[in-house]
């Protein structure tokens, strides 16, 4: 941010000094509305967050101060640490599965445009604008047991191996069926960020690449996924933000059972919170969300000043 | 600066057919258009089995209905009271939108045009805004909302939604603020308009493409909340769409899946009649919006 100030402003001339004091009064009353907003549900809550978080607090009475030891003890706690492997499982697969499932289907939408797939992009993002609710709602509707899509499909079929499981409530299944869910409601995200900057790539290269007589699997891999490495690596860092903060999908679909199989950050804080009435450890699980969630986004803005300037 | 390119898109969407890679671009559109069916079967199956009774959904439940049955819309309705939810969430979307925009507005503008040292560091503790996930907060707010008694009223939910979407379509008015013409305003200016009058006669006119994306998306923010729904209402008759559908997965389940499938038809018809009206908006802004290099 080291654009010159008042470069583009529409900065006070110098024959209407008496405009001046309007100036800073109608940048105050522009910026008052904005910073009343923040400083009542944000600024104050944050703060308060921090104080509560070294305090031992059930919301009523006294709040005596106990330092760290609300953190320490989290470090302990077991449904907490689920709640953190399972976070970062999820940040891992939804790379390692989301985003090339999104780059396949991203690239092909635009190197195959026809009258077909031209509309089709709008159908890939339809599951993300869903709200979550209604995604667990047919998350619940696919993978119910005895009525669910999959078990009367497969038992219309006589398939009977597939029909008796119960994929939310098996310990081992419940995890993997959220997220495939999950894939199933926010692949489309990635798709429809990857195709713009696909489509940003300059005609030329394209016409070149065929000229030179490349397949479209080579012209994929060899010549468009480097020009959207950047993208990628964005892309890479929401999905771990967005794994910290995950909550309304578990909560709904499988309330982070059975157990704790299906645990967030999230959840913990709900339970802890909103269940428990432990604000402490609570504010605690919230200021750790947050410190996890900064590092990732500095990351982002470092992976930006190091190699920002290799693309576009 | 997207429109061009969200027109290139589009534009390249409905050229006419051409088959340019032969085999390779049949197998793929074959492809993409399955994956397309399987994407949107969820939201297509619900159709099947709606209109059945339960003893027929047990028995045939992939067969064409043999009459429609339509009392499972009306058993789901009641249930959940659906029009009550509609209500309270017609009014928390309204007011997240008339408590989001005029101060993003008002807020981007003066970043995009007045640029000082001020002005600069008003901007940064702005952002601090984008970066604060609203679990974060949630212990405090919930604690400050029972204090000013504020939990459990709508306009309790809509005015946290609003703090927390600020910051983001400050960013999104400023950068289109940015990418209007500055002689514009100068003229105005010097035709001796003053500062306010420029803002609301001149520049926000202009801005309306973005003032139509955070119609959109502020709205459908809203409509889909979950997380400040639940934690922030706690009387039946104040809770939201969300809530309702929540609280029938926790209370009805999936043993009547013809109801279910009813609830979850009704639950999702505003938002996808919204998307099918604007998604080419929607996801314009959502792509404009969306972090970058």
């Amino acid at each position: 941010m080291s654009e010159r100030p008042g470069k583009q402003a529409i900065g006070p001339s110098r024959k209407r000094r008496v405009r001046d004091g309007n100036r800073s009064v109608f940048i105050f009353l522009c910026l008052l509305p904005a910073f009343i907003f923040l400083a009542v549900f944000l600024y104050y809550p944050i703060e308060e967050t921090f104080r509560i978080a070294m305090t031992k607090s059930s919301g009523l009475g006294p709040e005596p101060y106990i330092g760290f030891d609300n953190y320490a003890k989290l470090f302990s706690n077991e449904e907490f640490l689920a709640g953190l492997l399972h976070v970062f499982t999820w940040a891992f697969f939804s790379i390692i599965i989301q985003l090339p499932l999104a780059f396949l289907i991203a690239f092909s939408l635009t190197f195959y445009a026809n009258r077909f797939t031209g509309g089709l992009r709008a159908v890939f993002y339809l599951s993300n604008v869903l709200p979550s609710a209604i995604t667990a709602m047919l998350g619940r509707f696919i993978f119910a047991p005895k009525y669910g899509i999959i078990a009367s499909l497969s038992s219309t079929l006589g398939w009977k191996w597939l029909s008796g499981i119960d994929f939310l409530g098996n310990q081992d299944l419940a995890f993997w069926s959220v997220f495939a869910i999950a894939t199933w409601a926010y692949t489309g995200f990635p798709i429809i960020y990857l195709m713009a900057r696909i489509d940003q790539i300059p005609k030329e290269v394209r016409e070149a690449a065929e000229l030179d007589g490349s397949t479209g699997w080579h012209y994929a891999m060899k010549i468009v996924l480097p020009e959207i490495g950047y993208p990628l690596r964005i892309l890479a860092v929401l999905s771990t933000v967005g794994s910290l903060r995950l909550f309304d999908l578990p909560n709904m679909m499988t309330s982070g059972g059975p157990g704790n199989a299906t645990v967030t950050l999230g959840i913990t804080l709900y339970r802890h919170g909103f269940v428990n009435w432990n604000y402490g450890k609570a504010a605690a699980i919230g200021v750790v969300i947050f410190v996890l969630s900064l590092a990732f986004t500095v990351a982002q803005f470092s992976f930006g000043n190091r190699k920002g300037g290799e693309t576009t | 600066m997207s429109d061009a390119r969200n027109a290139a898109i589009v534009r390249r969407g409905s050229r006419a057919v051409r088959i340019r890679h032969g085999g390779p671009e049949v197998l793929a559109t074959v492809l993409l258009v399955a994956i397309a069916i399987a994407v949107i079967s969820p939201l297509i199956i619900p159709f099947l089995f709606v209109f059945k009774t339960q003893l027929e959904f047990a028995y045939h439940p992939w067969a064409w209905p043999r009459q429609f049955y339509w009392n499972n819309f009306v058993d789901s309705w009641k249930a959940v009271r659906i029009d009550q939810g509609l209500v309270n969430t017609l009014i928390v979307s309204l007011g997240a939108i008339v408590t989001t925009l005029p101060p993003a507005a008002l807020a981007g503008y003066v970043f995009a045009r007045y640029r000082t040292k001020a002005t600069e560091i008003a901007f940064y503790a702005i952002m601090v805004g984008y970066f604060v996930p609203a679990q974060m907060v949630l212990i405090p707010l919930y604690k400050m909302e029972v204090a000013l008694k504020l939990n459990d009223t709508l306009y309790g939910l809509f005015l946290p939604m609003a703090a927390f979407g600020i910051p983001f379509w400050t960013l999104i008015y400023r950068s289109f603020f940015k990418s209007l013409p500055g002689d514009l305003a100068e003229a105005a200016r010097i035709d001796g308009a003053g500062h306010a009058s420029t803002f609301f006669r001149i520049m926000l006119p202009l801005a309306q493409p973005a003032t139509i994306l955070a119609l959109l998306l502020v709205f459908i923010g809203a409509w889909s909340d979950y997380l400040l729904s639940l934690i922030l209402l706690s009387s039946q008759q104040r809770f939201t769409m969300q809530l309702r559908v929540a609280s029938f997965l926790g209370a009805y389940g999936t043993d009547r899946m013809p109801r279910y499938a009813a609830a979850a038809i009704i639950s999702a018809a505003p938002t996808i009649i919204l998307y099918v009206i604007g998604h080419k908006k929607i996801i314009q802004g959502t792509i404009a919006g969306a972090p970058r290099e």
